[in-house]
């Protein structure tokens, strides 16, 4: 299960993440889904070793899959959330992370509403020599990493069970839909799955999709890779010609709020031009699988019944898929320390 | 005391002097310049000027002082240090402390203050109470107490109270300086594919060049002069530009921080680079240079502001913007601009005196023999780290922190105010 390539201490963004890397966390994570199927689903892989879930942004449903795959590593955990917290009596961010880093903190899994906190304080660990590994859970609109490699493991799972690996990928269509401006999931997916080869097509109205995520994300990352190899990305502005022949469709949640902020008119209008039918993906190649990063409002992003059709929806072995796929993570920054 | 620098490279943006030789100062006066001086007597302190640089002192434009109201970010002492270290013999001041600079009083309180030979504070007048947008100040009176001139250093929401404050204080000769800026558009990154990518709010051009267009318009109208203050994208140089060319009475500022960097700069998400109006994008910084240079913009701004660690060691999105850099502007624009040879040393002089001066209608300083000296030894090439130690401060409010740098200040010669 060990893998000599990787190299790297923490997980912040997956903007430099090569091929090696996709590929090593899909055989990781394979690994981990068989122990998961086995009767004693715990392995010693990081037993004493502390993992903190630093989590100033509340979160119910990431932060028990990292605290399940934790345990299932054998790892101590702690949970620190801001309702709790010193951070209401003038604690700042990195004096958080150094009573953590003070109590044996090995590994940090971090969520703030603030893009580049992960940042912050991986760079304050490495500066101090703490050795200590982060992990970024979500952070504002930036990057939600982990999420991005459970969708990639979900895809390439679905594709081939038994091998899931990036090749899979070329040529396929993943369609994204929904509010991609204010999505961090959107913009670690379109780092992933253009680099292993899929093309990535983005659907929103214009306010919730601006022209500059093209030359935001159309570069190639920073992975050596040549511009051949790379999926391409593409921005649709109505839904229809972004569905033809769609091998995935991902759906993201719509934030009430947008409404106020007048990025939408009204919630029966986005449904009407964004919504996700069983009518609609009629367009989209027969084999279509829908995924959506959750939580879902329904009859909104997707309309119930697809939801709920175990032929066409990814979204269990989604959250099936993110233990696994954080189990690899955690092991993998783990074993760097 | 008497002071006799010896082969120093005397620069002066006034007369485009750019010469090796020596300079004696008299009781404060520029006395003899030439080639070689030999000069004697007890009285007289010898400065080896050789790699140096003696040139008039640098007047910032706009920069924020702590004191009074928010002494734990910075006190009137600490920013005089700043300022001496940096190299600026006048620094003109925001009114929005706390009292504000809104009434005779106070300007005379902070004229007051000043003291021989060293950085002279000079403050702008508050257009409006407590700077607070609403009620304009007793402008006339507050114009005859020794301020420079008018600014909130805040945005005026209110398009009529600025058509009202342009006719006003059109008997007046004192500068008024605008921040084109609508606080209601929201964002902490500007625009651009950066943004998108960092995940960081985005705010849009428009936020700057719409109310540049309406304050350019008005401007027009009563042909009232206007220094426009913190210019930030590539529109509002092109709006500039025009402006100019049609002959409206503008002048305007750039600081210094939005052409060393730009949204390709937040990777790290620095609060340090969170500033107000934020960076542009690397199209932005490039246009602002261009401007400069090409003298649609006339000056560069410190736009000193300090805020306290507490304050900024926040995640980047909620950090109240703002970054030192009166001690830090002078070696850093001089390493990146006139090291690599795009601007001759009398150019960057040119920015940081003499334009600025001429902006606010002061009498630019000059190296020129029965002139009183305000003058400043810089050298080059004398390589620092910026600490809290070498800064001379609690904090250390900027993206140069512990970064080795070079170009240090030796001495200043500061005369006495004459505005």
């Amino acid at each position: 299960m060990a893998d000599n390539t990787w190299s790297r201490r923490h997980i912040i963004s997956l903007e430099d993440f090569t091929t090696n890397d996709y590929q090593t966390i899909l055989q990781t994570a394979t690994s981990f889904r068989e122990v998961l199927s086995r009767r004693t689903k715990k392995v010693p892989a990081l037993q004493g070793q502390v993992i903190t879930n630093l989590f100033f942004e509340p979160s119910t449903r990431t932060r028990s899959s990292f605290e399940l795959a934790a345990k299932r590593l054998s790892a101590d955990i702690l949970n620190f959330s801001p309702s709790n917290s010193s951070l209401k009596k003038g604690e700042t961010i990195l004096d958080t992370a150094k009573t953590y880093l003070a109590m044996g903190t090995n590994l940090m899994v971090i969520r703030h509403q603030q893009a580049g906190v992960p940042t912050i304080i991986a760079q304050e660990m490495d500066r101090i020599n703490s050795g200590v590994g982060i992990l970024n859970a979500g952070d504002g609109q930036h990057a939600h990493p982990s999420q991005a490699l459970l969708d990639l493991f979900t895809i390439c799972s679905s594709l081939d069970k038994t091998n899931p690996n990036i090749s899979l990928l070329k040529g396929k269509k993943v369609v994204i839909v929904g509010d991609i401006l204010h999505s961090r999931v959107a913009r670690s997916n379109i780092w992933s799955l253009t680099t292993c080869g899929a093309d990535v097509h983005l659907v929103a109205p214009p306010t919730l999709l601006p022209k500059h995520f093209l030359e935001a994300f159309s570069q190639p990352p920073k992975t050596g890779k040549t511009d051949e190899s790379m999926g391409n990305l593409y921005l649709h502005w109505q839904l229809a010609p972004a569905l033809e022949n769609a091998d995935f469709v991902m759906a993201l949640r719509l934030q009430h709020e947008r409404m106020s902020e007048h990025l939408l008119p009204s919630l029966r209008e986005y449904h009407q031009q964004f919504g996700i039918t069983r009518e609609r993906l009629n367009a989209c190649k027969p084999t279509v699988k829908i995924m959506h990063p959750g939580p879902t409002n329904r009859g909104v992003e997707l309309t119930s019944d697809l939801m709920d059709d175990p032929h066409l929806s990814l979204v269990p072995m989604q959250v099936t898929s993110g233990v696994a796929t954080r189990m690899a993570l955690l092991y993998l920054i783990g074993g760097m320390q | 005391m008497n002071s006799w620098i010896r082969q120093v490279r005397i620069l002066d943006p006034l007369t485009q002097r750019d010469q090796i030789g020596d300079v004696l100062i008299r009781d404060g006066t520029i006395q003899a310049i030439d080639h070689a001086l030999d000069v004697s007597g007890a009285d007289i302190r010898e400065f080896d000027g050789q790699g140096c640089v003696l040139a008039p002192g640098l007047v910032d434009l706009y920069s924020q002082t702590g004191e009074p109201g928010h002494e734990s970010r910075e006190t009137l002492a600490q920013l005089l240090t700043a300022a001496a270290q940096g190299g600026f013999t006048r620094v003109v001041f925001l009114p929005n402390t706390i009292p504000a600079v809104d009434t005779p009083a106070q300007v005379v309180q902070r004229l007051t203050a000043n003291q021989p030979n060293q950085p002279q504070f000079l403050p702008w007048g508050a257009i409006t109470q407590g700077t607070e947008g609403k009620r304009l100040t007793d402008l006339i009176e507050l114009g005859s107490t020794g301020i420079v001139g008018f600014c909130d250093g805040q945005p005026l929401a209110n398009s009529l109270m600025v058509q009202r404050l342009l006719d006003y204080t059109q008997s007046l000769t004192l500068p008024v300086a605008m921040w084109p800026c609508d606080l209601n558009q929201t964002g902490i990154c500007r625009d651009g594919a950066d943004a998108i990518r960092l995940g960081l709010s985005s705010l849009p051009v428009t936020s700057e060049t719409a109310p540049l267009t309406a304050l350019l318009e008005e401007i027009a109208t009563s042909l009232r002069p206007v220094h426009l203050m913190r210019i930030s994208t590539a529109r509002s140089v092109d709006l500039i530009r025009s402006a100019k060319a049609r002959g409206l009475p503008v002048t305007a500022s750039v600081t210094w921080l939005h052409l060393l960097f730009s949204t390709a700069d937040l990777d790290k998400y620095d609060p340090s680079l969170r500033l107000a109006p934020p960076l542009g994008t690397p199209e932005d910084q490039t246009a602002l240079i261009d401007g400069l240079e090409d003298g649609t913009l006339d000056a560069i701004a410190v736009d000193h502001c300090v805020h306290t660690y507490e304050e900024k060691a926040v995640p980047f999105g909620i950090a109240p913007p703002g970054a030192a850099g009166l001690q830090l502007a002078l070696p850093l624009l001089w390493q990146t601009f006139v090291t690599p040879k795009r601007w001759s040393p009398l150019q960057l002089w040119t920015y940081l005196s003499l334009r600025p001066a001429q902006c606010l209608n002061i009498e630019p300083a000059s190296v020129q023999l029965n002139t009183a000296a305000n003058l400043v030894l810089f050298d080059p090439h004398d390589a620092w780290t910026v600490t809290t130690d070498s800064l001379g401060c609690d904090v250390i409010n900027t993206p140069y922190a512990d970064q080795t740098i070079w170009g240090k200040t030796k001495h200043m010669w500061v005369s006495a105010i004459n505005n």
